[in-house]
């Protein structure tokens, strides 16, 4: 399941050991291709990952501060603590690489 | 519109070679490119094209737009800027279009000239290759546009909608109608880097600095085009089934490497169209 961020509330990804949030806009092409391969990850990762989605028009100031200039783009993050990040559409096999690669 | 058989991405010998080979396979497809041949004809005299003897680029081309007449297939026209694996099949952008595919073959021919410096660095912070994507991240804010066609003044105009400036660099010569909040600035581009929370587009006669930068070129390299295929520097890797990294994609012609020559490109494209045909079966 990815949750969906809304009111720039960053709590759910602070209080995750390791959460991955999926910044996008529903505007974006290609945002709107790796959505499914997100939710798709989020269940293969369910209990070790946490999964959100930030809609960067409804949490601009999140976008703002997590300095968010391409979309859609994905972050990991430990703790809170931003540990790596990738832009644009990715294939769900180049993805899972990514996520093992950093958690 | 139900999902084709393939989609073909370019309409040069090896794109044009894949189409018939599918299409004598009664597969469905789409064909996507240009009917006047593109750079094939401006092509002056080829000299090993079995058949053709001295034949010249316009000649071999309208012979083959002959060929696809005789056999119904349509050359769809329009800019094909990304290609997504869905896992299951592709899902290709053509302008605001998106198609369905159970396979791909690539035959977009290969980019000349090299990315600007800091370009692919700092694309995803600040770079964009895609201004209806990105433009509204840019709302009230500068941008520039590098732009090297004269179709790219179109998104400049779009973006200007959008951001508060647009500077327009363009790559080429020509004479310029814009809004008010375009300037044009027709100086060399040479470099993109970072400043503090800025971009700067360094010229060969000034640094400009701005919010994001978009570089809008008629072609993509292969690995922003398809996001995930393995590269090999400007090419896509294959093997000799004209396989690439990702399973139901293949490729031919230039874009696989040298030599680059249309009878290879030929060859390469009935190759890539049977492995797409036993890919087809394997899948049922």
């Amino acid at each position: 399941m990815v949750n969906k961020i809304t009111n720039n509330d960053f709590n759910g990804v602070k209080g995750s050991e390791i959460a991955l949030v999926d910044y996008s806009a529903t505007w974006c092409g290609p945002c709107r291709m790796v959505a499914p391969v997100v939710e798709e990850l989020s269940e293969e990762y369910a209990g070790k990952v946490a999964f959100f989605n930030a809609d960067v028009d409804d949490n601009g100031a999140l976008a703002q501060s997590a300095g968010i200039t391409n979309i859609p783009a994905l972050a990991i993050y430990k703790n809170g603590e931003r540990v790596a990040m990738k832009v644009g559409f990715s294939p769900k096999p180049v993805l899972k690489e990514w996520i093992d690669s950093v958690i | 519109m139900d999902r084709l058989h393939s989609i073909i991405v370019g309409s040069g010998p090896g794109g044009i070679s894949a189409a018939i080979t599918l299409k004598l396979r009664g597969k469905n497809i789409m064909l996507i490119g240009n009917k006047d041949g593109g750079k094939l004809s401006k092509a002056h005299e080829i000299q090993n094209y079995p058949g053709f003897p001295n034949v010249s680029g316009k000649d071999l081309n309208s012979a083959f737009q002959k060929h696809l007449e005789e056999m119904g297939i349509d050359i769809k026209e329009g800019r094909v800027s990304a290609i997504y694996a869905m896992g299951d099949y592709y899902s290709v952008q053509v302008d605001t279009e998106m198609y369905e595919a159970d396979t791909v073959i690539l035959a977009t021919g290969v980019i000349a000239g090299k990315p600007l410096k800091g370009e692919e660095e700092l694309l995803g912070r600040g770079v964009s290759y895609c201004a209806t994507c990105d433009a509204p991240l840019y709302r009230q804010k500068e941008v520039v546009v590098i732009g090297y066609s004269q179709k790219e003044e179109e998104e400049a105009k779009y973006l200007a909608e959008v951001a508060s400036k647009v500077i327009y660099i363009p790559v080429y010569k020509g004479e310029f109608d814009f809004p008010e909040n375009v300037e044009v600035v027709s100086e060399k581009p040479v470099e993109i880097a970072l400043k503090d929370e800025k971009r700067v587009v360094i010229t060969d006669q000034s640094e400009i600095v701005t919010d994001g930068v978009f570089v809008l070129r008629d072609s993509i390299s292969p690995g922003q085009l398809v996001p995930g295929i393995e590269i090999d520097g400007a090419h896509v890797k294959v093997d000799r089934q004209m396989k690439t990294s990702l399973p139901g994609c293949f490729a031919c012609g230039d874009i696989t490497g040298t030599p680059y020559q249309y009878v290879k490109a030929a060859g390469e494209g009935n190759v890539a169209a049977l492995s797409a045909v036993s890919f087809l079966a394997s899948k049922k």
